[in-house]
């Protein structure tokens, strides 16, 4: 069943990469929630994770380093009835496309992101990315990292996303719940996902996650605030795992457009028909009218 | 009898200059003439010197602008100090006459370069740079007419009329000149009206007022001076005219062309379109246009290429310092046959340059920014009739061609307020290019032109590096070569079927040619058809596709070749020499950011007649 949405590539990441858990969550999730294929869009950016849509039998944009939410918020803004799911890496995200990441939290756009979190920059040999907290030294950088981590949940959290949670890789029972909750979410939703690099990290190893994890319980994602949820999903000793924060009250962005545009969501701009017979829709009259602020006419 | 006449109203930013200029242009145009207006001001919300720098045509729409003027309306001292030597001999003036006593020391707005010009000038002149002696030297050395305005005592008088505040008063000034103006050229008082209640809709108080003000300072200039600019000419032909700068007609076009989704970043002096495009946004039938302010230029670029995939014609407007940001986008629109417009508008470069000033300079930019190398379309506008065509044509071109299309404008065109006919609607075409029907989609197969399937229709990939024709990754050789040709053949195809990529003006076999393209059209036209010796246009509309038969073989046949931009060096010679091989040798040039005027180029283009090979044009303050 969830072979039904695999491709015939072959898939070339390293043996015991964190993405082939990934990527066979998100098989398994497609299937349960039966996606539509043609109806569903991943949209990627660079990297090891950024390949993952040609591994993946719905349409994949794989699309400029940092760029995927931009990408994906013109597909989405564009046709609102499509499935638009964000693919990206930790530098991805929060290095080259860090302004993007918040700016899809403040439109609340009915977007999924998924964020690969192996700490470093796999494709171009190791070096630290943004998640790489300071004075560690993994075994392809030559000096300790001496720049701070961003925590990727307080930074998702207070850009205003509406749904926020953390997983595992390697656990893809947790994981395909995870995703299928964030694809079920309206509005912009939030998922780090922790995985093992096995070539470049020899820290952040799977023993390394495993020994730490502890999965939420009993907790209530939409009765909290958000210094509540930041404070939960602090990593500490323990990696707490879950959805910390659930906000199902603030607008999404497309219900934004159509308090200004009553129409839009019947008539999105993907499916208006602009042409008839090769000619404009927009006859002289209509234009006259349309541009009626433009329009001198010549007194007698 | 005055057919035509050329002015400058000035003023500081901010001060009701706008509303002067809306509400004359219209009143101008009602009447039956033509009027165009270039628009300079600073980089600055209030204070720094502004002005409009207008033709009124009463026989023709104009197409150029003159650096002398037979009218100088001044809102303020420092637009007499700017402006005071270009007014023409017999020429008029008004001013504020309780502004006599100033200097321009006491103007902090005025930058020291200008401010040492001036003293240098006064010098020569032998005043001592009072307004009151600037005005004494224009009576007495060049027989300019002078409207004496108090300007605070008027608003005194009107202020105790309406019992109003001093302050609200002082929001009037904008009506004397206005009313000063209008007498002096004997405009009909209803057509003014009309305009300010079209202005202060909803004010009809602050409309009255301003009514009142204008009728008033009216009556007293034709009282003391009659209406010795009235243009009598028959007037234009048209009955209904369309009255907009570039920003607009070009949001005019993308509307028309069933642009539905435009992305941007604001950047002067690109933001307005987009403004314009949102205030247009919903049709009577429910269809809408989605206007997208981003985060940054790349997102404004990337975010309209996620909604080309869709389906929807989608662009982004831009300046210099944007499109710089969105060269990464533009790759990736490239490698992936994606349709998008980029409507890049020119401004004085580099870096943040001059961003309120006009420029031809990006002509490189446009053509081959980017690293590797993808067919792509650059469409260049020369006037606002153009500039609709094009905005619509650039759409058609995307889809057809499946390749960005670059339609290259400028500060000139984005900000020239202009008379023109109504577009023909009628004629407008659409063509969405080749769409797929059938099963097994694969978005690359069958090129060079691949059918188009949209997101949400078909499964389909899209990556950014070299892939196979479902859009797989891959770095094979051989499909590289496949690849590549497909997307570079692409440019052959567009090569042949495009028409008009150049235009050419005047005499078969003209002794001199000039080559040009964009907002240099007008004023080259202009030039040509008041100079004596034999000269020739050819104008470019499109740079790539090059339309190398037709350019190579206007310039075998002329003698003198002569480039003219607002440029340092003309692109267009150094795109022209890479075609064709042809070096033009002769060149006429301004990069002050302030536009070419008629009188500066005849001048210029007969001293290259004479010999010169560079002119450096610098009129213009």
């Amino acid at each position: 069943m969830a072979r039904d949405y695999g491709t015939e590539n072959w898939i070339d990441w390293c043996p015991g990469c964190g993405d082939f858990g990934i990527v066979s969550s998100v098989y398994r999730a497609f299937s349960e929630l039966e996606i539509q294929k043609e109806r569903t869009v991943v949209v990627s950016g660079i990297g090891c994770s950024g390949k993952m849509p040609h591994f993946i039998d719905v349409s994949g944009v794989h699309t400029l380093h940092g760029r995927a939410i931009p990408f994906a918020t013109g597909i989405k803004m564009a046709n609102p009835k499509l499935e638009v799911i964000v693919n990206g890496g930790d530098g991805d995200l929060l290095g080259i496309g860090a302004g993007h990441f918040v700016a899809l939290g403040r439109r609340n756009l009915d977007i999924l992101v998924m964020m690969h979190d192996n700490r470093v920059y796999g494709l171009t040999k190791g070096q630290a990315s943004p998640t790489l907290p300071r004075d560690t030294k993994t075994k392809a950088l030559n000096t300790p990292s001496i720049q701070d981590a961003i925590e990727p949940l307080a930074l998702a959290l207070t850009s205003g996303y509406t749904h926020v949670a953390r997983s595992f890789a390697m656990d893809s029972d947790h994981l395909k719940e995870a995703i299928k909750d964030g694809i079920e979410h309206e509005g912009a939703a939030f998922l780090n996902i922790l995985q093992p690099c096995v070539t470049y990290n020899d820290i952040h190893t799977s023993e390394y996650f495993n020994e730490r994890i502890e999965k939420l319980d009993d907790w209530d994602p939409q009765d909290v605030d958000l210094t509540g949820a930041i404070n939960k999903s602090k990593i500490t000793d323990e990696i707490p795992l879950g959805l910390f924060y659930k906000d199902t009250e603030t607008p999404t962005f497309e219900e934004r457009i159509a308090g200004q545009l009553p129409d839009y969501l019947n008539k999105t701009p993907a499916e208006q028909d602009i042409e008839e017979n090769g000619k404009t829709l927009l006859d002289k009259k209509g234009f006259k009218s349309k541009f009626e602020g433009n329009l001198i006419k010549k007194e007698k | 009898m005055t057919e035509k006449l050329n002015m400058i109203l000035g003023g500081a930013q901010g001060s009701g200059l706008e509303t002067t200029i809306q509400i004359l242009s219209t009143a101008f145009a009602s009447s039956g003439n033509g009027f165009l207006a270039d628009r300079e001001y600073y980089s600055n919300i209030k204070g720094r010197h502004s002005y409009a720098h207008a033709k009124i045509s009463s026989i023709d729409i104009p197409r150029s602008i003159d650096s002398k003027i037979d009218l100088l309306g001044c809102m303020d001292a420092e637009t007499l100090f700017t402006h005071f030597d270009d007014i023409v001999e017999g020429g008029y003036l008004i001013y504020d006459a309780s502004t006599g006593e100033k200097t321009q020391d006491s103007i902090k707005s005025i930058e020291n370069p200008l401010r040492e010009r001036l003293e240098e000038r006064f010098e020569e002149i032998g005043i001592e740079g009072t307004v009151s002696s600037v005005v004494e030297h224009l009576k007495e050395e060049n027989d300019v007419k002078v409207i004496e305005l108090d300007y605070p005592s008027i608003l005194e008088d009107i202020q105790k009329e309406f019992d109003i505040s001093s302050s609200h008063a002082s929001r009037y000034v904008s009506s004397i000149l206005i009313g000063a103006v209008s007498g002096l050229m004997g405009l009909d008082k209803e057509e003014i009206k009309k305009g300010i209640e079209r202005k202060f809709e909803g004010k009809e108080k602050i409309a009255e007022q301003n009514m009142f003000l204008v009728k008033k300072v009216s009556e007293m200039v034709e009282k003391e001076h009659g209406s010795p600019l009235k243009l009598e000419g028959s007037g234009i032909d048209e009955d209904e005219l369309l009255m907009v700068n570039g920003n607009e007609i070009t949001g005019m076009g993308k509307i028309t062309g069933g642009m539905r989704f435009q992305s941007y970043y604001p950047i002067t002096p690109a933001a307005d379109e987009s403004f314009f495009i949102e205030q247009h946004a919903s049709f009577e039938n429910g269809d809408s246009v989605i206007v997208l302010q981003t985060e940054d230029e790349l997102a404004a670029i990337t975010s309209c290429i996620g909604a080309a995939l869709t389906g929807t014609r989608s662009a982004t407007a831009t300046s210099g310092p944007g499109f710089d940001l969105m060269v990464e986008g533009l790759g990736w629109a490239g490698i992936n046959e994606v349709p998008i417009v980029i409507t890049y508008y020119q401004r004085g470069g580099p870096s943040t340059g001059q961003p309120t000033r006009g420029s031809q300079d990006d002509l490189m930019n446009a053509l081959y920014s980017s690293h590797g190398n993808f067919a792509r379309i650059v469409l260049v506008s020369g006037d606002h009739e153009e500039a609709f065509i094009d905005a619509i044509k650039a759409f058609n071109l995307a889809e057809k061609f499946q390749t960005p299309v670059i339609h290259l404008m400028d500060k000139f065109l984005a900000n020239f307020v202009k008379t023109i006919p109504l577009p023909e609607i009628n004629k407008v075409e659409i063509d969405r290019g080749k769409l797929f029907e059938g099963e097994d989609y694969k978005r690359f197969e069958d090129g060079p032109i691949s059918d188009r399937a949209f997101l949400g229709s078909e499964v389909m990939w899209y990556t950014g590096s070299e892939h196979d024709v479902e859009g797989n990754v891959s770095e094979d050789p051989m499909n590289r070569i496949k690849m590549h040709e497909k997307r570079m053949d692409k440019l052959e195809i567009a090569h042949e079927e495009l028409d008009d990529k150049v235009i050419y003006f005047g005499p078969e076999d003209p002794e001199n040619l000039i080559v040009g393209w964009g907002s240099v059209k007008g004023v080259v036209l202009d030039a040509m058809e008041e100079m004596d010796e034999d000269f020739g246009y050819l104008h470019f509309r499109c740079f790539s596709p090059f339309p190398f038969e037709k350019v190579s073989s206007h310039l075998e046949e002329s003698k003198t070749v002569i480039a003219v931009e607002h440029s340092y060096s003309p692109r267009v010679s150094e795109v022209v020499s890479l075609n064709t091989g042809y070096q033009i040798e002769k060149e006429v040039v301004k990069f002050t950011g302030r536009p070419i005027y008629r009188d500066e180029l005849i001048d210029s283009l007969k001293n290259v007649i004479e010999g010169s090979s560079r002119e450096v044009l610098k009129h213009g303050p």
